[in-house]
């Protein structure tokens, strides 16, 4: 379990952050400058907060009311850098064994040669990194850390050194490396709701120094509780209500238009209503939440189109699938608003 | 003819290049380390005052270190009282002469090289475990061993050529304290312009010579760094 509730100002940022990660991977979901990184780098210990906790199981690192700050090198930490931080004039075995000094020779030379195994790059041992390709320098600096046996896992932007190409490929690797080799709390920071998406399994957003929203990924994702939350999971649909009124469903009023949220979705002080992009549907009969529209512009897409939509009341952001387009093109159909994918904001 | 040459001067100056030069390296090396990790106030001091030597003239730094370590002194007589050493128109005097007036460029050249390493690579060693210590030595030296060389190679050409700073704290006794561009200077004003002509020609040999084979060092290093890269590449 690790626990983090810091503070850290500077002149023109402050960060304000507290959360606590039970098991499994964590991501740090916002864009850049909002303290991501920052945040690692506390708990690393290569900066310190002006005040707050920092608690790994029973391992105090920081405790600004008990004057705690434990030095960064015996925090067993993994920490995998940005750019994976490899040593430029060491090869990759003693990159591999950096961080195992002080152990008898046998042994750390069985333990760099099963991390070579594992990450396949047998024949690579006297290599140094500037001849790797990206891949096998991530992989590199995955072993490095995990060979040390640290207690928790910090990822910084692991896969933003890689073109887009080759971190489509390495993704599932990485994470199936990871979860084999590691049984302890992953902590990783990226700026790509996406890949958030796929290797996490518990989300933490973060807006300009703290965070919007702690949850399960699906929950983050499908039904963030704040505007800002929303905009970092990518929601392009957010409309301010007129008014609520709340009965056996919930009657929310958008410029006018009627729109119906399950009861289940019931949130205090409702200020917004969202809904994602590509949850909203066309279809053939009127019923409720369904609306005539027009389409204003329509970019297209790999496999999909991105159409702004009008309606009498609001404007609209939907993606559809190309093999719908022309259907909704033809305009036969109603815009329809599936009142299960509609979540209200504060 | 050149049997009849006294080279005294020559090993001289070489004696006090070599020891000035260690002696650069060795309190150099975390003076430019300290100036590469902070840009406070005091640093800017500290690089103010290591510069001054490469602004002022070198009599004017000779002067200073005479008031400094003059007889008269109170670290003078400190010296001479509690250690026996002696500053003032001694060999001593002429490696601190030198010393002096070579060391900013050591420290300009490795805080240079400080100041390039990727600070991550020092994170990623405190987190792997090192201390501070260790990072210094494992790390930090031998990625910036190139930026080292060049001060060292610097230093000592600088130590080698100085005649105004030595003069005036050394002097120019023959035998004991007359470095090359002295006896240089001394053989022009006795008028024995065969001497000054020889002693040039001396001098110039050996900077050359000295420089060219540090220059082949620093390329051999770098040389077999990169066919050692080569030669795994494929």
């Amino acid at each position: 379990m690790l626990h983090v509730a810091i503070k850290k100002s500077f002149p023109h940022f402050t960060l304000d952050v507290a959360f606590t990660i039970e098991k499994g991977i964590a991501g740090i979901l916002g864009s850049s400058g909002c303290g991501k990184s920052l945040t690692l780098q506390c708990i690393a210990g290569l900066q310190s907060p002006d005040e707050g906790l920092i608690r790994l199981n029973e391992r105090v690192f920081f405790d600004s009311s008990q004057k705690i700050n434990m030095k960064t090198r015996y925090r067993k930490i993994g920490y995998m850098f940005q750019n994976y931080a490899l040593f430029p004039h060491l090869t990759v075995s003693q990159n591999i064994a950096f961080g195992l000094k002080g152990k008898p020779r046998e042994e750390v030379e069985q333990k760099v040669a099963t991390m070579i195994e594992k990450i396949k790059l047998n024949g690579y041992e006297h290599h140094y990194p500037a001849q790797l390709s990206g891949g096998q320098q991530q992989r590199v600096a995955l072993a490095r850390t995990l060979v040390t046996e640290p207690d928790v896992l910090l990822l910084d932007e692991p896969f933003s050194a890689l073109d887009h190409h080759t971190k489509q490929l390495l993704e599932k690797e990485f994470l199936l490396f990871i979860k084999e080799n590691f049984a302890g709390v992953v902590l990783l920071v990226t700026h790509n709701m996406e890949e958030a998406y796929r290797l996490c399994d518990q989300l933490i957003l973060y807006d300009e120094g703290k965070v919007v929203q702690v949850g399960d990924k699906q929950q983050v994702l499908n039904e963030p509780s704040n505007v800002k939350a929303a905009k970092i999971v990518g929601c392009k649909n957010v409309w301010p209500l007129d008014s609520v009124a709340i009965d056996e469903e919930i009657s929310c009023y958008v410029n006018g238009a009627k729109i119906m949220v399950p009861r289940k979705k019931e949130r205090a002080h409702p200020r917004f209503l969202g809904i994602h992009s590509h949850h909203i549907r066309f279809v053939e009969e009127q019923s409720y939440n369904t609306f005539d529209y027009e389409i204003v512009e329509c970019i297209p897409n790999m496999h999909a189109h991105d159409l702004t939509v009008q309606t009498k009341h609001f404007t609209l952001h939907v993606t559809v699938p190309t093999n719908e387009l022309h259907a909704v093109l033809s305009h036969e159909r109603k815009l329809y608003l599936p009142p299960d994918r509609l979540f209200l904001l504060s | 003819m050149v049997e009849n040459v006294n080279l005294f001067p020559l090993f001289l100056s070489l004696k006090v290049s070599t020891i000035a030069t260690v002696l650069a390296v060795i309190i150099g090396l975390p003076i430019s380390y300290y100036l590469s990790r902070s840009n406070g106030k005091i640093a800017d001091m500290v690089d103010a005052l290591i510069t001054l030597p490469v602004v002022l003239p070198p009599t004017v730094l000779g002067y200073y270190l005479l008031v400094l370590f003059g007889r008269q002194s109170a670290l003078g007589k400190f010296l001479e009282e509690k250690l026996g050493l002696l500053i003032v128109f001694t060999p001593t005097g002429a490696v601190i002469a030198a010393f002096v007036v070579s060391i900013p460029f050591f420290i300009k050249s490795a805080r240079t090289a400080f100041a390039s390493i990727e600070p991550n690579l020092l994170n990623a060693a405190r987190v792997l475990g090192r201390s501070e210590w260790n990072i210094f030595f494992t790390v930090i030296i031998p990625l910036s061993w190139r930026g080292i060389v060049s001060g060292i190679t610097l230093v000592f050409a600088r130590s080698l050529g100085d005649f105004g700073a030595t003069l005036m704290v050394a002097g120019s006794i023959p035998n004991e304290t007359m470095t090359m561009p002295i006896a240089i200077y001394d053989a022009l004003l006795a008028g024995n312009q065969k001497l000054a002509n020889l002693l040039v020609m001396i001098m110039t040999i050996v900077s050359v010579t000295l420089l060219y084979v540090i220059k082949r060092l620093e390329k051999r290093i770098i040389r077999g760094e990169r066919s050692f890269h080569a030669s795994r590449s494929d």
